[in-house]
């Protein structure tokens, strides 16, 4: 068991889980953090103070042993947190977020994880947005064999803003995807996208669902889900499901798979790109066709790099 | 250059082109004219290797290789080029990084090292320039959202990144304006060479005015019904394709 607490005058914290010990080094003096280590779960918990500058945390899992870890996220007002994870999970991995962002506050989550492709992982967040929140919400992951991503989004009160995107691209992998937006409040914003590539015998399931409650006047919320199904073993299920209960709404979803278009196709090979590279670039244009969401221009990098480097 | 005998084309078993030849010497201009649905779409397809155009019988023979034998990509670059009449959006990618990679593909074939960044910007800026393409046009996704001249530029460009032997050029001409077509058979004629050859296949006179061909065919069912040279094409626009 090991507990850490420290503070250190800088807006760049990283936090790498090591052997049995968690190391939380170059720690902000906008952020409190604290951590757990119990029977091979960790318990971190993060609490972020206003500042003009974002903290951003770098995650590194470098533990070569199964990850349990569960996160407990608290922005207090106005705070800003940006959270980077690129790691490998070598063993498999288990985690948990639990956020919570009060006023004002705005937190960015970019996960870009290349997965071992014989192991299990599962993520599962749940974040509640209060008054004039945004949360902006990447998800980059490849590989595993068994995964699950569940991400639950309660916009609970005025002018809360969600915007999020999730790619998985797959070979071989049984993977799950569950995306919950719950319109509480009124006037908030919703907008995610969704797009799987499958391929080697993989399937994938997305269901994303969208509730607006009654009260939930001037609300706006947009759903837009799409797989690429790379060969016939491969299969893409998605299910967009809505629950508008007011009619100050506006909204706009769409689902839709298949296999790549061979006259894109065609044209790439009769410029004398081969067959696999153009299917690859296919894939590249596929997936990149919303990264221009992430307005973060270091991160809107990685994550071509990752979506190149994966393709 | 181009040798094709015999050539019976079809689609969905439907028989498209009927026992076709035609011979494409070096440096050599040919314009194919033809009603609409007569196969001119279908003899560019076949040759560039589109996989829906089944070739049933004939031989195409491009500087002397079986052109049947080698996948579409190997003819790109052996030096075979379709400017497309519908060309193709891929959404995703960005202009600039497509024309940069299907250049490096084929400066590898020829045993060349991957243009770096800044000798690419330059050639990219000369090229667009010379066809007054904005640059603003290669940040957006490959002839996504482009106007319909806008694709036929791009076209172009591409021919003129990829320096073909054989060009085939389908259409390339309708929907440009005056001007665009002005600039796009300037760019056209400055790459006419002795070992380049071309095929154009067009409805107007107008583009042949700019680009001046050294035969014109006239394609009907499949087959060429007439051959000549460029006063056939003067007929052609004074009297149609009836015979
Ligand atoms: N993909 C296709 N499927 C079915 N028929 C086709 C297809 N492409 C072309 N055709 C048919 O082949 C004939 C020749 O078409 P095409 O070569 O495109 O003509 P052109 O270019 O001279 O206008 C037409 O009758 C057309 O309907
Ligand atoms: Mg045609």
């Amino acid at each position: 068991m090991s507990k850490l607490n420290q503070k250190v005058d800088s807006h760049d914290c990283l936090i790498q889980i090591v052997r049995n010990n968690l190391v939380v080094s170059n720690e902000s003096k906008y952020i409190n953090c604290s951590a757990l280590e119990e029977s091979g779960s960790i318990n971190l918990n993060i609490e972020v103070l206003e500042s003009d500058i974002a903290t951003r945390i770098n995650l590194q899992a470098l533990r070569d042993s199964y990850i349990n870890l569960n996160i407990e996220i608290s922005l207090l007002k106005g705070a800003r947190l940006e959270v980077l994870d690129e790691s490998e999970y070598s063993k498999g991995s288990e985690i948990k977020i639990n956020s919570e962002l009060k006023q004002g506050s705005s937190f960015e989550l970019y996960r870009l994880n290349k997965f071992n492709q014989s192991t299990e992982n599962k993520y599962y967040h749940t974040c509640n947005l209060s008054r004039n929140c945004v949360f902006k919400d990447f998800n980059f992951t490849n590989g595993s064999k068994q995964m699950t991503n569940e991400t639950i989004i309660s916009l609970a009160h005025e002018h809360a803003k969600y915007i999020g995107s999730g790619v998985v691209i797959t070979n071989s992998t049984n993977c799950n995807n569950t995306l919950k937006i719950n319109h509480i409040a009124p006037s908030a914003i919703s907008d995610c996208s969704f797009k799987a590539v499958s391929r080697g015998n993989a399937a994938v399931t997305f269901n994303g669902k969208i509730s607006v409650d009654e009260n939930c006047s001037n609300t706006v919320s947009n759903q837009i889900s799409k797989g690429l199904i790379m060969d016939e073993e491969s299969k893409v299920n998605l299910i967009p499901k809505l629950e508008i209960n007011n009619d100050d709404v506006v909204c706009s979803h769409g689902a839709a798979s298949g296999k790549p278009d061979e006259n894109v196709l065609f044209y790439l090979t009769s410029r004398g790109i081969s067959r696999k590279d153009a299917e690859k670039i296919y894939i590249q244009g596929f997936l990149g066709e919303y990264i221009y969401k992430i307005d973060n221009a270091q991160m809107q990098a990685k994550a071509k790099q990752f979506i190149s480097q994966n393709a | 250059m181009l040798e094709i005998k015999k050539l019976s084309v079809s689609v969905e078993k439907n028989k498209i082109l009927d026992n076709l030849d035609l011979t494409i010497g070096s440096g050599e201009v040919h314009a194919i004219m033809g009603p609409n649905g007569s196969g001119k779409s279908t003899i560019a397809h076949t040759l560039a290797g589109n996989p829906n155009y089944n070739v049933d019988s004939g031989q195409a023979l491009f500087n002397g290789k079986d052109l049947f034998e080698l996948d579409p990509s190997e003819r790109s670059l052996e030096g075979l080029f379709l400017a497309f009449q519908y060309p193709i959006e891929l959404p995703g990618v960005s202009n600039a990084s497509y024309l940069k990679q299907i250049l490096n593909v084929h400066r590898k074939y020829e045993g060349k090292d991957p243009i770096d960044a800044a000798e690419f910007l330059k050639i990219l800026k000369e090229k667009s320039n010379r066809l007054n393409i904005p640059m603003e046009m290669h940040s957006r996704f490959v002839n996504t959202g482009f106007s319909g001249g806008e694709k036929k530029k791009n076209e172009v460009l591409q021919m003129d990144f990829l320096n073909p032997s054989l060009v085939i050029m389908d259409e390339t001409d309708s929907g440009l304006d005056v001007d665009a077509l002005r600039q796009t058979s300037e760019a056209v004629n400055q790459l006419r060479s002795s070992d380049r050859s071309f095929i154009i296949i067009t409805h107007y006179l107008r583009l042949l005015e700019y680009i001046e061909p050294d035969y014109v065919h006239v394609f009907q069912d499949g087959k060429i019904v007439e051959s000549g040279d460029k006063k056939l094409a003067h007929k052609i626009d004074k009297e149609g394709y009836a015979t």
